[in-house]
């Protein structure tokens, strides 16, 4: 070949007279070998050593990221919009208190459950072993869950330890204990009514009757945390009167307390208790919120009350849930943001130097989702965190949210995780159809519109959408349980991954088959 | 041929559903050379240099630099360095940010962002958003992209497009000695006047297909074809003695010959003899981009061809 130019040597840059080149310390050395063989001793870089490692490509990205204005100012963007609507979202709130017994968020029980401990108690302390039997003469109350009946339990803490043998105007009579159970019931079994309940041990057990001679047994609980002296009395319940009315965009629920009066006879206490023989003693907690109790005679009683006993059917607002709701502005502008990221790189041939920089696919994905994930993960995280330490403590009462409640720490950790997951779909979803405005609608209509239509749909078909779509992933900003919850908080954000890891899949699987 | 520093191209083949982009291409770019890869708007020149860096999968054959696929290289940035597009950079981000990623991606310190701004004239714009640059500074980039891992092998797709004319003899410049210092460089080009000057080495490609593969000066040696220019006032005498010597004699106008087939002594020797005067004699320097037209008059009838496939198209 002749293409070798005697003239050329390593100074040969004074004739474009602009930049000098960077040569290598041996570049004398390549001139006088010149001669030798093919007349070239072929150059060797000076950053030939090591290997590019993960860690670079990691900073690489971050540096892509934080090196374009407008993408940091859109995610700062998303973090303060999230945090004005909870702000908004508290200062518009008006919550009337429910009249109904008594909300005891904080009683201890398990944490995702809100509880109700309400209705009028009248009792006497039960030292040890014994027996209560009373008869339900009447019963009235506008509810089918009204309850009359016989209850033991450990003390006058809310949410506290008890068993409860009550008679319903439309459920018979049913044994029922803690905030989640039915120990036994018997439908058929109505007003008047006589009814039993033992404590041996811990063991509480509940027999009813319709004429006090033959009981039949409703059935029994083990009490742990029971005290040697326990509390027993008669029991009158009523739930609230709960309307919710479903539609697009949302629900209105409204709740009013019920009341419900029941008059008792035969009322026997076995063993009477010492000194206090005959001395009946009203709950002080119910009696503030309306209940109360008339003798009528040595062993006949009328007591009316409100409010119910049990789990919560979940009617309540889920306060910190709807502070978080503004999370959905975050993930709309993270959403944009993961897609532009990669969007941008396909629509500028950029992608092209990505590759050629680090030729294998599966790394430049990895580390971008690696990035993209934490950085909006971590936004996620932080704008839940404000929304919750500003806008919290201005939510009044019961609906008041802090982060030091589990259910809620978990809601704002949740978020970033959920925004995190978001942005890592988005990205894959991005790689597979390399267009930037059918990757934003592909990734937030399976994640907005089961929200949209949950209001509209029947029940059953709103909670399968969000249980099987992406947006289950929102499960996760849930803190107490709702009649209309669909998935637990860490099974919906599993279903989110699930599709993030299928889509991201899919897409290493296209990058690696699919021209650049 | 040395394992290092060369790009080899074996039985390369491509296509994009019914149209084949390169079709069977074989050739090796050597290290200490400009190669000047040549052929018109489509002629499958960029397609190559993607099978090349791997971007792109070849249907069959296979791209090799020093003897292994550009997938399997260790450090690419440091292996090859590339320009495929100057505008393939988000216009919002600094040049000294889009050179820091594509550092820190290639393994390579973050002084080298420093290096290769100043290399290519940038170091002044180094803060300024890409967005505002013009075309010129765009392919300063990309060149300084391509030079930031300091490799001995190096792909320029199109340069020269939209540099001012000091920025052509810049270009021209640093091309040559960047081969100078032993690497392989392959420039691409729609324009063969664009690689005059700079290339020694030409890869002449049309519709898919190597043309020619050939060194510059042998190919300007072989256009240029033994024809000397003589100015004479005797043009009746001159032609008469040289035309029954055996020389093809052409007028080109009152007192210039183009005369071939006669060594440039011969003519002398001949117009000595019979006392033919004459003021000038000059071997004819063929330019490159006459010495294209001639090579590649030769598939003259291949790109009739394929024009007319194309209009009827």
């Amino acid at each position: 070949m002749s293409g070798e130019r005697p003239g050329a040597g390593a100074g040969a840059g004074a004739d474009g007279g602009a930049a000098p080149v960077v040569s290598a310390g041996a570049g004398a050395d390549r001139g006088a070998d010149a001669a030798t063989g093919a007349g070239v001793v072929p150059y060797r870089s000076n950053f030939a050593d090591g290997t590019p490692g993960f860690g670079g490509l990691l900073r690489a990205e971050w540096t892509k990221f934080r090196s374009v204005p407008r993408w940091v100012l859109t995610l700062l963007a998303a973090v303060v919009l999230t945090v004005l609507i909870a702000l908004i979202t508290a200062n518009g709130s008006e919550r009337a208190v429910a009249g109904g017994g008594e909300d005891p968020a904080d009683s201890g029980a398990s944490a995702d459950f809100r509880i109700r401990d309400g209705g009028h108690f009248l009792y006497q302390p039960l030292p040890g072993d014994g027996e209560l039997v009373a008869r339900v003469t009447e019963l009235t109350g506008t509810q089918d869950w009204a309850k009359a009946g016989l209850m033991i339990r450990a003390g006058d803490e809310a949410g506290g330890t008890y068993a409860a043998l009550v008679a319903t105007p439309g459920h018979g009579v049913r044994l029922q204990t803690g905030f989640t159970q039915v120990a036994g019931e018997r439908a058929e079994a109505a007003v008047p009514r006589w009814l039993r309940l033992t404590r041996e041990g811990r063991t509480v057990t509940g027999y009813e009757s319709a004429d006090g001679e033959n009981w039949s047994r409703v059935g029994s609980v083990d009490l742990t945390g029971l005290p040697a002296t326990a509390q027993a009395g008669l029991f009158v319940a009523s739930p609230d009167e709960v309307h919710v009315d479903r539609q697009f965009g949302g629900e209105s629920i409204s709740q009013e307390p019920t009341e419900a009066e029941a008059t008792f006879d035969g009322v026997t206490l076995r063993p009477e208790s010492g000194a206090a023989a005959g001395e009946w003693q009203d709950r002080a907690r119910s009696l503030a919120a309306g209940g109360s109790a008339t003798r009528l005679g040595p062993d006949a009683f009328t007591l009316r009350g409100a409010g119910d006993i049990g789990l919560d059917p979940g009617f309540a607002d889920d306060s910190a849930r709807n502070l978080l709701e503004g999370a959905l502005a975050g993930l709309v502008a993270v959403v944009a943001l993961a897609v532009l990221f990669l969007g941008s790189e396909y629509r500028r041939g950029m992608i092209r130097l990505t590759f050629a920089a680090t030729p294998g696919r599966g790394r430049v994905l990895a580390a971008k989702a690696t990035v993209l994930g934490a950085v909006a993960g971590a936004a996620g995280a932080v704008a839940a965190a404000a929304a919750v330490l500003l806008a919290g403590p201005m939510l009044d009462g019961a609906g008041r949210v802090s982060l030091t409640e589990g259910p809620v720490l978990r809601a704002v950790l949740g978020t970033g995780l959920l925004l995190g997951l978001v942005a890592v779909l988005a990205l894959g979803v991005t790689a597979l159809v390399r267009h930037s405005a059918a990757a934003i609608a592909l990734v937030l209509l399976p994640l907005l519109v089961p929200r949209l239509l949950a209001g509209g749909l029947p029940l059953n078909a709103a909670e399968w959408l969000q249980r099987l779509t992406p947006a289950a992933g929102f499960a996760i900003q849930q803190t107490v349980r709702r009649y209309d919850t669909a998935i637990g908080p860490w099974a919906g954000l599993a279903v989110l991954a699930g599709y993030t890891a299928v889509v991201l899949a899919a897409a290493y699987a296209r990058m690696r088959r699919r021209d650049a | 041929m040395s394992l290092e520093a060369t790009i080899d191209v074996r039985g390369l083949r491509k296509r994009y559903g019914p149209t084949v982009a390169v079709d069977g291409l074989t050739f090796t770019v050597r290290p200490g050379q400009v190669t000047g890869f040549v052929g018109p708007n489509g002629a499958g020149k960029s397609t190559t240099l993607r099978l090349i860096l791997g971007l792109d999968r070849p249907d069959e054959g296979a791209a090799l630099i020093g003897g292994r696929p550009y997938g399997h290289l260790r450090k690419p940035l440091s292996e090859v360095g590339a320009m495929l597009d100057a505008s393939a950079a988000h216009p919002a981000r600094s040049a000294r940010h889009h050179l820091l990623w594509l550092a820190h991606a290639g393994g390579l310190p973050a002084r080298r962002v420093t290096e290769v701004l100043d290399q290519v004239g940038l170091a002044s714009a180094a803060r300024r958003a890409v967005g505002g640059f013009s075309l010129g500074m765009r392919q300063r980039l990309g060149i300084a992209g391509a030079l930031l891992g300091d490799p001995p092998v190096l792909i320029f797709d199109e340069p020269v497009n939209g540099l001012d004319p000091e920025g052509v003899r810049w270009i021209r410049g640093l091309l040559r000695s960047l081969a100078a210092e032993g690497r392989a460089v392959l420039v691409s080009s729609h324009l063969m006047s664009e690689l005059e000057d700079s290339a020694d080495h030409l890869l002449v490609l049309g519709r898919g297909r190597l043309l020619t593969d050939t060194g510059v000066r042998e190919l300007l040696d072989a256009a240029s074809g033994g024809h000397t220019r003589l100015r004479t006032r005797d043009r009746g005498r001159a032609m008469a003695v040289l035309a029954r010597a055996g020389a093809r004699v052409a007028s080109l106008d009152a007192d210039t010959l183009t005369v071939s087939g006669l060594p440039a002594e011969r003519i002398v020797e001949l117009l000595g003899e019979h006392r033919v005067p004459f003021t000038e004699l000059a071997g004819h320097r063929a330019s490159l981009e006459e010495a294209y037209m001639e090579l590649t008059r030769d598939a003259a009838d291949y790109r009739a061809a394929g024009q007319r496939a194309e209009d009827g198209s």
